[in-house]
């Protein structure tokens, strides 16, 4: 692998709440680096420190630099010596929802992901801005719903405005934050192939965090697994997936692992003993 | 890019020629049937000035305060931060700070920002709701009154009429340098706030909807309620404590010409102006000869507005989600 297909890596990272009642860390001694093109799923329990991990490298947590060590490298910088603003250019954070309190309609909150580049006071966005702003919200289902007040939409619609919000905005590195987990199986299945297309035609890279590791596996070919901070494993999804790390995660949780009978991806069932 | 029932435009214009002909009307009409040039000139060209500069910033700093908070329900007057104004601007005036031009703007500005740091103190701590904020914010307009009326009964006996003045909000004092200064200076503010248009847009959406973007969120946060302490303290300086201008006006705007601050910072400004002129014209012949307090207009209409939002907001509900 040549170095000018890595997209970034991250080097030793660990974090710390800065008022944390326990001195315990959030995040210890991450290590992986993340390819053009590829597709990786960020699973882990509850608390294991993976939306942290995303909010970190994206720059949507403010921080100090004594509360976070190692590197998060993207083309030879270093992220963490970039302007917070510099560091949600390279590495986009999408969040699970947005949450708005006042009368804002789709289409008005995925231009700002275009008009937030940086320009004059009395620049609004341009045709081409326009246009960006048309193909994200009809590559992500919701170029109908864009007079709608964001208020209205459901929870699920809001994620799809949302996904066309970073799309817009136009990093090639999205950090999904569980913006799949509220959206019906048929749009999971188009929002997830298009991000799947995305990264096979466009050189993006895509970490996503799920609950549903199935889902997650379906277009992931690379799975990273947290545990209270720290990478348990990473690498192919079937080589990480195996049932001895799933006990090690899930102590009490038996757990199967299978492979669907089309894609060969793995499969992983829970059941009750 | 707004909706097609939404013209910013065309509610601009609007709001620029209802304010032309308030501003007209308030010149023309007062206790005094036909008043001579004299009159006009020394007596409603100011107070019609001051309206405006007040109307203005009011409207400006209560659209602001309500996207840095996140909170549709914020405005000087209900945050506490006018009472603040006006405690400092009584406390400045028995120490002798009125300046020329400026009158009390200093001091007022001081106990403006008194306020803003103690509810931005209290509004990132974890587990602060929205209703939280405002409840903290009633008590600090609580204190602030109170401590206007006792400071201003210690110091005279007739001074009990004077905190009047302060907390009901009135217009009658205007002087003509006073009145331009407000303007200019709430023009200027206004513009302050105005350029930094897309930070405001991105808090719309929440902290990390904002940050997100690559918008620096503290640092914006603390320039805008800076500059809203600003604008407040000017206006309640000048005016003492006028409420609800800058939750009614941002709120109506909203619907007409949607949530983003180009073209709704303006709007305010243009319609903050507007309705208090024509408040204040209200409040000067209503009860001809007697002179209300502009306050007091304007708590009429929006006290009872202020209920309906309120309740219009599910999630302030008793029971409802946070």
């Amino acid at each position: 692998m040549s170095d000018s297909s890595l997209a970034y890596g991250i080097y030793g990272l660990s974090y710390s709440y800065r008022n944390a009642a326990t001195s315990k860390a959030a995040l210890k001694e991450v290590q992986f680096e993340v390819e053009e093109g590829s597709f990786v799923a960020l699973l882990g329990p509850n608390g294991s420190g993976k939306s942290t991990l995303l909010k970190l490298i994206s720059g949507v947590l403010p921080l100090s630099r004594r509360q976070v060590e190692g590197q998060v490298r993207c083309k030879g910088e270093d992220l963490f010596r970039l302007h917070p603003g510099a560091r949600a250019c390279r590495l986009t954070y999408v969040p699970a929802d947005l949450n708005v309190d006042f009368p804002l309609t789709a289409q008005e909150a995925v231009l700002m992901g275009r008009s937030n580049a940086v320009g004059s006071v009395f620049d609004r966005g341009g045709e081409a801005d326009r246009k960006r702003v048309e193909w994200a919200m009809r590559e992500c289902q919701c170029w109908e719903l864009r007079e709608r007040d964001l208020r209205e939409l459901s929870s699920g619609e809001r994620q799809l405005v949302a996904l066309a919000r970073a799309l817009a905005y136009g990093a090639k590195n999205l950090l999904i934050d569980e913006s799949l987990s509220r959206m019906d199986l048929h749009h999971q299945a188009i929002l997830g192939s298009l991000l799947k297309r995305l990264c096979l035609e466009n050189r993006y890279s895509i970490i996503l965090v799920a609950h549903d590791w199935n889902l997650a596996t379906e277009w992931a070919d690379h799975c990273v697994l947290l545990r209270d901070g720290q990478v348990l494993a990473h690498g192919r999804c079937e080589e990480v997936l195996t049932s001895s790390r799933l006990e090690q995660l899930y102590p009490n949780a038996p757990v199967y692992i299978s492979k669907h009978p089309e894609t060969g991806k793995p499969r992983v069932y829970f059941y009750q003993r | 890019m707004s909706a097609p029932n939404r013209s910013p435009y065309f509610w601009m214009i609007l709001g620029l020629l209802l304010g032309g002909a308030s501003f007209f009307l308030a010149l023309q009409v007062g206790s005094v049937p036909d008043a001579d040039w004299e009159i006009i000139r020394d007596l409603r060209l100011p107070r019609a000035l001051l309206a405006a500069g007040v109307g203005m910033g009011l409207a400006i700093a209560g659209a602001t305060l309500q996207s840095v908070f996140s909170n549709p329900l914020c405005e000087p007057y209900t945050l506490g931060i006018s009472s603040g104004a006006a405690l400092g601007s009584v406390l400045g005036a028995s120490l002798g700070l009125e300046l020329n031009f400026a009158g009390l703007a200093l001091p007022a500005f001081v106990g403006a920002v008194a306020v803003t740091v103690i509810l931005f103190l209290v509004s990132f701590r974890s587990g602060t709701t929205t209703l939280s904020l405002l409840l903290v914010g009633v008590m600090l307009s609580f204190l602030g009154s109170s401590l206007v009326a006792v400071w201003m009964a210690l110091a005279d006996s007739n001074g009990i009429q004077g905190a009047m003045v302060w907390l009901m909000g009135t217009l009658s004092r205007a002087r003509i340098e006073g009145a331009v200064f407000t303007l200019v200076g709430a023009l200027f503010w206004g513009l302050m706030i105005w350029r930094r248009w897309r930070e405001m847009d991105a808090l719309l959406l929440g902290e990390e909807g904002a940050a997100s973007l690559g918008i620096s969120v503290a640092p914006a946060r603390r320039y805008l309620i800076l500059v809203s302490s600003f604008l407040v303290g000017l206006c309640v300086s000048g005016g003492g404590m006028i409420g609800f201008v800058g939750l009614m006006i941002p709120h109506f705007l909203r619907r007409k010409v949607g949530s983003l601050h180009f073209f709704l910072i303006p709007a305010c400004g243009i319609w903050g102006a507007t309705s208090l002129v024509l408040a204040d014209t209200l409040a000067r012949t209503l009860l001809r000869p007697y002179d209300l307090p502009v306050g007091v207009v304007t708590a009429l209409v929006g006290a009872p507005a202020f209920v309906f939002l309120l309740l219009g907001e599910s999630r302030y509900r008793v029971g409802g989600a946070s």
